[in-house]
């Protein structure tokens, strides 16, 4: 079959090599095109919640969490920044000892091309400060100042007065040098904050969250599993009058928005008194029509024969249930349960309801993350580990289990 | 019939035979003598539900009476239904009054010490799939897989140690002791007592049973769990919420029938005629009740349209740019992808896979990234915005000046900004389900235009458009009404919530505030039922067109 289809397809297809390399070249750059869209993002997240608060703002913005290098230097009691500083054209690294030294331009009066730079308190006003002695430039008169220049000392004017930083060299902390500590880069290295994260764990509430979100999801989950196993069961094999017109009762209700329920439901909690306990989490969403169908779907596909004959040796039909259906399921029942692990773990509008802003020992991540993002606002590297920390494990699972998230996601499309 | 005056020969069956009349005949005075005590109680809270229950079941046990005497298998059916519910809602009231459901969050507490034990559960249970492996030596397959239940068996042992509130459990059973608490246990034992006495096998011979009717029992019963908390959970709020929007219920109390109020307030319109452009609003139409929404200029004549709920009407608005936005620039790249993806080159697999990562991800926690991502002075959007100009500046000569967007604090970007984060968070969804769709598509199709001489884009137009039409509708329907009940990137990113200026405020936003910040839930509940009915259109549209049928059959 394909051996006639490639023998027909090739005359008329005129596939021409370099037609065919420009085809996949533009193929393969599209799509790592949006495949960087896609991820971008998430290594935004993973690298700024790992850098330290200061390296959050600098700008221009760089991936890697990177930290200013500090040096020990003799003489003085604390690590000093380092930077790459100009000295006399060439670039060198240098510990900056002091952030602002005032410094002044200084020219002799007859040749002002000819200036230098030096700190203002190493100056000396020429013949002391009482009587201090002036030269006229441009017609105006101007103070001089000795200033030791090569050993020797050199009346000059002052033209102009700035701050610069003095910097050290840091194996010879005798060699110093004046620059401007803005234009010169800071010397940095990558370095890694884990603590972000044991600090957003501990501090800020998300260890409990990620406590409740697993226990949540897990029941949600398990017992979901269970209704709709039971429920697809019976509107697969079992005939009972009225199933048919309850099953389509069913249907209907698949594309019933969540938020038609959101108000009574929560009249509900409140009636029942479950507002602000996890039970709410839990609950309500073990039963859904949507599981029950796509279990009834899967169900229907298994021979009959093969139950008649159980029946037939005496098996109850939970018998049959637990020992032939459940066993043959176990792909739907694993699509079924990384659809409801996903609703249930990145849910956030019911909790937001139904659980109160201040009782923190109920909190799920999403929740926790609201509170996080109000809380530590000016520090974006924790609000993005508390991201990571909800955002992670489902893609984790993903990973792990990806056929059955694709085929979550294509079941819904099936039948539309 | 005739059947039924046959003499039982087993003395157990025919005492349940006498008991269970009796017992049903209890039930019933029983259940109707307390719905009578409530009934004048009707008009506080929601006791019409308990109230119509218990009459109902009061109605079906005194049913089974005659048909039990009368040895009818019907009188079984209602036996069994009456004594299942009886059995249900004292087990659970019981588990209610103990603590059993609000004591999760005590369980939660605990349970992160658990964790690791359910944790050595999970590897053996990977240990145990890791034995077939070794399928061709029955041995050591056999040894691996006991390995691995052993692990499963201590680990689910050592969590259920580690979660369970040992000092607790005497104060738990103290609290059993309750004279309420042993009434509602006893209560419970006699419903299950009895509904074993007419599910066993000989009474139900002598009920006569047979195949079919059997199997309805076990069809009712298997769904009853489902069944029950869908009408629980499910169907009876979404009554309550129709009824709700009737009324103006404001969660502390009030809860008096206005009709259709909310529904008019909400939609409420009126136009009137300026005499110019600029004319005030308040000279033509009554600002008591109208504020101004827009106005515009038809034939040369000037109007202004006033609306009774403004906010509405916005956030009607807003929703709908959204969805204009947001559902193109997710589904058109979506159909682009997964056309390259079906080009079956090495790799696919992987693309497919990346792509499909933002849908696994909390819009919340998403939101937060994008909202970092769009900070206006550090954030790497604009950066990457700084860098383009600055090529173009370089490389044409231009000077395009570096706009700085305040993309979520600007009322004009706010909600593109929004809309471009879900579009890229559904995106790959989407793919997946293109993909699937074109997979579909069968193969001789394009190798028999491949042979007619159809070139790429005929083939694409000709082949791939019209039969992948009803993926494509079920793709944009279920994707605009994802967008139409867009609620939480919006209330993450923005600040306020629905801001700057109203901006954002979605219609489910502006359902939120009403519902949970000014309590007024009735006014809230007609704006979702308003929302869906808009989403039903949107729904029915996409069964009509997929009635319509493929343009091409395969």
């Amino acid at each position: 079959m394909t051996h006639t289809t490639e023998m027909v397809r090739q005359p008329v297809h005129r596939s021409h090599p370099l037609r065919k390399a420009i085809a996949y070249t533009a193929a393969y750059t599209a799509l790592l095109l949006f495949g960087f869209v896609v991820i971008f993002p998430f290594l935004v997240m993973v690298f700024t919640s790992l850098k330290e608060p200061a390296d959050t703002f600098s700008y221009p913005p760089r991936l890697l969490p990177r930290e200013a290098v500090t040096v020990e230097v003799p003489g003085f009691d604390k690590p000093l920044p380092l930077y790459t500083v100009e000295v006399d054209g060439v670039q060198r690294q240098m510990a900056l000892a002091v952030t602002t030294v005032r410094v002044g331009v200084f020219a002799p009066p007859d040749n002002l091309a000819a200036t230098v730079t030096v700190p203002l308190d190493e100056v000396t006003p020429t013949r002391g400060a009482d009587g201090q002695a002036m030269a006229v430039v441009d017609g105006q008169p101007q103070p001089l100042f000795d200033v030791s220049v090569n050993g020797g000392t050199v009346p000059m004017v002052r033209l102009s007065q700035t701050a610069l930083g003095r910097f050290v060299d840091p194996e010879n902390p005798q060699v110093t040098a004046l620059a401007n500590v803005r234009l010169s880069p800071p010397v940095t290295r990558i370095t890694w904050h884990p603590e972000n994260y044991r600090q957003v764990l501990e501090l800020n509430g998300m260890g409990r969250a990620l406590i409740n979100t697993t226990l949540v999801t897990l029941m949600v989950v398990i017992g979901q599993l269970t209704t709709s196993v039971l429920g697809g069961y019976a509107f697969a094999r079992l005939r009972f009058p009225g199933r048919d017109t309850l099953f389509l009762l069913y249907l209907g209700t698949i594309m019933i928005p969540f938020v038609v329920l959101i108000m009574p439901l929560y009249q509900l909690m409140v009636l029942i008194g479950w507002t602000d306990r996890l039970a709410s989490l839990i609950i309500p969403w073990v039963f859904t029509a949507y599981g029950t169908f796509l279990m009834r779907q899967f169900f229907l596909t298994i021979p009959r024969e093969i139950e008649e004959a159980a029946l037939i040796d005496g098996s109850s039909r939970l018998q049959i249930l637990t020992r032939i259906f459940i066993p043959a399921a176990t792909p739907a029942l694993a699509t079924l349960a990384t659809f409801t692990f996903l609703y249930a773990w990145n849910s956030f509008f019911w909790p937001l309801v139904i659980i109160n802003t201040g009782n923190t020992d109920n909190h799920v991540l999403t929740l926790a993350l609201n509170v996080l993002r109000g809380r530590a606002a000016d520090s974006p590297n924790l609000v993005l580990a508390g991201a990571a920390i909800s955002v992670l494990p489902p893609m984790v699972l993903f990973v792990l289990a990806q056929r059955f998230f694709i085929e979550s996601a294509t079941s819904s499309a099936v039948k539309g | 019939m005739t059947t039924a005056t046959l003499p039982l020969r087993k003395p157990a069956t025919a005492a349940w035979l006498a008991v269970l009349p009796i017992w049903h005949l209890v039930v019933a005075l029983a259940a109707a003598a307390t719905g009578v005590i409530l009934l004048p109680r009707l008009s506080e809270g929601l006791l019409l539900v308990p109230v119509v229950g218990l009459l109902a079941v009061a109605g079906l046990s005194a049913a089974a009476v005659p048909y039990i005497r009368r040895r009818n298998h019907r009188g079984r059916v209602l036996s069994l239904a009456v004594n299942y519910l009886g059995f249900l809602a004292c087990a659970v009231g019981l588990l209610h009054l103990m603590g059993a459901f609000t004591g999760i969050d005590d369980l939660a507490r605990r349970f992160g010490r658990g964790l690791p034990f359910l944790l050595l559960a999970f590897l053996g249970y990977l240990v145990q799939a890791y034995a077939d492996h070794f399928e061709y030596y029955p041995k050591r397959q056999r040894r691996v897989q006991e390995a691995g239940k052993g692990i499963i068996l201590v680990g689910l042992a050592l969590f259920f140690v580690a979660i369970v509130n040992w000092p607790g459990l005497p104060a738990l059973a103290l609290k059993l002791l309750q004279p309420a608490h042993l009434a509602l246990l006893a209560l419970a034992v006699l419903f299950a007592a009895m509904f074993w006495g007419m599910w066993r096998q000989p009474t139900a011979e002598a009920m006569h049973v047979n195949n079919a009717r059997a199997e309805t029992l076990s069809g009712l019963l298997f769904l009853s769990p489902n069944f029950l908390g869908f009408l629980l959970f499910f169907a009876g709020p979404l009554l309550l919420s129709l009824y709700t929007s009737f009324t103006n219920w404001d969660a502390f109390g009030t809860r008096d029938w206005v009709g259709l109020d909310n529904y008019a307030r909400l939609l409420n319109l009126t136009v009137a005629r300026l005499s110019s452009p600029t004319q005030l609003a308040a000279e033509v139409i009554d600002v008591k009740v109208y504020d101004e929404l827009a106005r515009f200029t038809l034939f040369g004549r000037s109007y202004v349209v006033g609306a009774e709920d403004k906010l509405f009407w916005i956030s009607l608005r807003n929703t709908v740019v959204f969805c204009l936005i947001a559902v193109p620039l997710s589904v058109i790249p979506a159909l682009f992808l997964s056309n390259i993806l079906n080009s079956r080159l090495p790799g696919m697999k992987f693309f497919r896979a990346v792509y499909f990562i933002p849908s696994v991800a909390a819009v919340v926690g998403v939101s937060l990234i994008w909202q970092w991502m769009y900070n206006s002075a550090v954030g790497w959007i604009n950066y990457g915005i700084t860098v383009g100009i600055n090529l173009l500046n370089g490389a044409f000569g231009l000077d395009i000046a570096d706009p700085k967007i305040r993309w979520l604090s600007s009322a004009d970007t706010a909600l593109l900004a929004v809309a471009v984060m879900v579009a890229w968070q559904t995106m790959g969804f989407n793919t997946v389900l293109f993909l699937a769709g074109l997979q579909n598509i069968p193969t001789v199709l394009y190798e028999a235009a491949t042979v007619d001489g159809a070139d790429a884009a005929g083939r694409f137009r000709h082949i791939t458009l019209p039969l992948l039409a009803p993926t494509t509708v079920f793709v944009v329907t279920t994707t605009l009404i994802q967008a139409f009940q867009v609620f939480e990137p919006i209330f993450i990113m923005t600040n306020p919530p629905g801001g700057p200026n109203n901006a954002t405020l979605s219609m489910v936003l502006y359902l939120y505030q009403n519902g949970f910040q000014r309590f007024r839930q009735g006014y809230a509940s007609a704006i979702a039922w308003v929302l869906f009915l808009a989403i039903f259109v949107v729904t029915l549209i996409q069964f009509r067109r997929q009635r319509g049928g493929v343009a091409y059959e395969a």
